[in-house]
């Protein structure tokens, strides 16, 4: 029992210290952390500061699953970890939501997913059947009830996680990073259903990187730094607190180069897009057009079709209807190694991608695929326009997750491709990471380049593009770049079925 | 390979049902080398998917079988010499070498036999598969009290051939976007496969803890089950019970004549 609340405590740390197995420096370093019932607490700090971790020496699992040194007490519902069998027994009191939704996805439908725990608790079938249908409405996901989960977008995925590990009605909830993914809406119901589960008792551990809507619902805030918890906030300290915003830039654009003369053709033109996956319409006919050296934000909510357009540009896919033009090429019938010389794709997740013994060498696959006589030159350029010079002879994969995505993006920098496409460019990344992977894209631009970046914070399109492009159900249903200098065609957004507005090539710069 | 929601009348049938043909169609073909009767087997299981409307998917391995098919028979043509010489691989005419390599009837055969069996057998598991729910499989062989660690695997093995695809396409089209070229010549192509099988296992290990923290933290190993969907077995199981029964003894019958 808590003295200050008078709530019992649900879960306890004390004095906890981890270092992993063939590890020296401790991931953990004393760290001491009480979750009452019904409490919200929000973990916050820099990425590799030790969030993770502490989810897993939360959750027992780091005592039960993983070597290493463990230190200090972890206590779940009065008890120690120690007396707890197995992870199977720690899960009937603790259910958590790990930070890579799709590895936790294990069945073949949505529904089956989430009702999956549900039918291991010894409940009776209308119990189960009311839980199952009372969480897929709270997290939105009922209409994906028959959907197989890896054909779902990432926030999907991420909603259906979170629904199979609430449905299990633990008391205590740890969730890691859970709306990394997900669009405003989402958030706000996934914050809602955490504020009333609370409400009845379930204490919740979040840790998340960025202070969005998961943060205003907290009772409490930590702060983590280097394994150690260095502060805890108060929700409303948040906004002021100068060192939780690690500020990498003064979020000012920076300057446009030259603008495209007048007449210039669109580096890149999207004519009556329409594209099929397996009988669902990702994209419906769809006109867009991007003129040279844009910072353009593709914004949406998941599953809006925006990965999907984008991957037309590259040519890793091809219309089901429509034409794409890209640099004055048919997107639609060049091969792919061609289109790679003129337009460079960052993924979301550059682990996808990683797979040489060194940074230079990573850097080097592409331009050599393109260019097998390429001097070292272009490699050291692309890393010192990302800060990764002195990481050259380093193991690509044991970079931080912030240098990875930065080394993925000199991946293609090194190409020289005309245009840049990122997906969700500054996800899983903290503040300051994050910041300078917009630093590095601004400057980008100025060196001539198109950017184009897919994601679902919209607060990145307003900040930082030059235009935004927001998508819904395979639709463009508003393009600032027109939309502020052809107000009366917001009239048309309200209209059902075509898409209301046609991007401009004019840029607003 | 993994569920298909549709209403088939293969998806109605019990799990249990479906896992009894599939043990059966695996036993009929292990028990016989007579290609006759593999392809009267293989022909069975196709005939099923046909009624059921699962035609379609089950087609989807045929270029697998085929490809297992030319290399079963190659395999077999080079180290076989047994019946009948049909052919010579190496014309006779040649001088020297000519002669070299026959091609005989047992050899076929044999090839001819484990192709179809294997067809059989994956047509029969491929069924199995995208007609039940993966939990209804794991609910059956609680009920028939096989170890969770088994069950588990199985669960695991089923969940990971899908994602293994999703995870090497993703993976694929990233290093298409740089450009990629898997090489020319066995060398090439064999150091072209670095660039996607160093990513694909870094990252399937990764999921792989997650994905067994995941089924135990959801009580997998509760062993107290209760199924949300009535699964009692109805008349078209008991009449594909007794159906299975009636071509296990005709099976056996002519094996043993």
């Amino acid at each position: 029992m808590s003295p200050e609340t008078g709530r019992e405590t649900a879960l306890s740390l004390r004095g906890v210290s981890y270092t992993y197995p063939g590890s020296e420096t401790p991931a953990l370093n004393g760290i001491s952390l009480e979750l009452r019932k019904g409490e919200i607490v929000f973990v916050t700090g820099p990425t590799g500061a030790g969030k993770t971790t502490l989810c897993l020496a939360a959750s027992g699992i780091l005592h039960h699953e993983y070597g290493g040194t463990l230190d200090g007490a972890i206590t779940i519902l009065g008890n120690n970890v120690r007396d707890y069998r197995n992870m199977g027994e720690i899960g009937r009191h603790v259910g958590v939501v790990f930070d890579d939704a799709d590895a936790q996805l294990i069945f073949t439908t949505v529904e089956e997913e989430v009702a999956s725990g549900l039918e291991n608790l010894g409940l009776s079938r209308e119990e189960m059947q009311r839980r199952l249908r009372e969480v897929m409405e709270a997290t939105g996901i009922a209409d994906l009830a028959d959907r197989a989960p890896h054909t779902l977008s990432g926030g999907q995925k991420q909603r259906v996680a979170i629904a199979a590990t609430i449905a299990l009605g633990t008391k205590i909830l740890i969730l890691d990073e859970p709306t990394a993914e997900l669009d405003t809406e989402a958030t706000g119901a996934v914050s809602a259903l955490l504020r009333r589960l609370s409400g009845e008792g379930t204490a919740v551990l979040i840790v998340e990187q960025k202070l969005g809507d998961l943060a205003a619902i907290a009772d409490r805030m930590v702060v983590v730094e280097d394994g150690a918890i260095v502060r805890e906030v108060l929700p409303e300290q948040m906004a002021e607190d100068a060192c939780l915003q690690h500020p990498a830039g003064d979020g000012a654009r920076p300057p446009a180069p030259a603008a495209a003369p007048p007449g210039a053709p669109p580096v890149i033109s999207v004519r009556g897009l329409v594209h099929r996956y397996d009988g669902v319409v990702a994209v419906r006919d769809l006109d867009l057009e991007v003129a040279s050296g844009e910072i353009v934000a593709v914004v949406g909510e998941n599953g809006s079709g925006k990965t999907t357009l984008v991957k037309h540009f590259n040519g890793l896919l091809r219309p089901t209807e429509g034409s794409v033009t890209v640099d004055g090429l048919d997107a639609g019938s060049v091969p792919i190694a061609e289109l790679a010389r003129h337009v460079g794709l960052v993924f979301q997740n550059p682990d996808t991608m990683l797979f040489a013994e060194t940074v230079a060498e990573e850097v080097a696959f592409g331009l050599k695929n393109i260019d097998p006589g390429a001097s070292e030159e272009p490699v050291d350029a692309a890393l010192r326009e990302v800060g990764l010079i002195h990481r050259k002879t380093a193991y690509p994969r044991s970079l931080s997750r912030g240098e990875r995505q930065r080394l993925a993006i000199a991946c293609v920098i090194a190409m020289k491709p005309k245009i840049i496409v990122l997906d969700e460019p500054t996800t899983g990344l903290d503040t300051r990471e994050a910041g300078r992977v917009m630093e590095i894209l601004g400057r980008l631009r100025q060196g001539g380049h198109t950017i184009i970046m897919v994601t679902h914070d919209m607060r990145l399109g307003e900040e930082y593009a030059d235009r935004t492009v927001r998508m819904e159900q395979g639709r463009i249903i508003r393009d600032s770049g027109i939309y502020e200098e052809e107000p009366c065609l917001k009239s048309c957004s309200t209209s059902p079925g075509r898409a209301p507005f046609t991007a401009s090539t004019r840029s607003p710069n | 390979m993994q569920y298909v929601t549709r209403e088939s009348a293969f998806h109605r049938l019990h799990p249990l049902t479906k896992l009894i043909f599939a043990a059966v169609v695996v036993a009929l073909a292990v028990l016989t080398s007579d290609t006759v009767m593999l392809a009267a087997l293989a022909g069975a299981v196709v005939a099923i998917a046909i009624v059921s409307g699962l035609a379609r998917d089950l087609l989807r391995q045929v270029p697998l079988l085929i490809s297992l098919a030319v290399s079963l028979l190659a395999l077999t043509v080079l180290t076989i010499r047994s019946g009948e010489i049909i052919c010579y691989l190496v014309p006779q005419s040649i001088p020297v070498i000519g002669g070299a390599f026959p091609v005989t009837a047992g050899a076929i055969d044999l090839a001819l036999a484990m192709s179809l069996r294997f067809a059989a057998m994956l047509f029969a598991f491929q069924l199995l598969v995208i007609s039940t729910q993966p939990r209804d499989l794991v609910h059956v062989m609680d009920r028939l009290r096989m170890p969770v660690d088994y069950t588990l695997m199985f669960l695991i093995a089923l969940r990971f051939i899908p994602s293994l695809q999703l995870e090497g396409k993703r993976i694929h089209e990233a290093q298409l976007a740089r450009a990629y070229n898997p090489g020319n010549g066995l060398a090439g192509k064999i150091r072209g496969l670095f660039p996607i099988i160093i990513p694909l296992v870094s990252n399937s290990l990764g999921k792989a803890t997650i994905l067994g923290l995941t089924i135990d933290l959801r009580g997998y190993r509760s062993g107290r089950r209760t199924p949300m969907r009535d699964l009692s077995p109805g008349r078209a199981d008991v009449a594909g019970i007794c159906c299975m029964g009636l071509v296990v003894a005709g099976y056996l019958a002519v094996l043993l004549v």
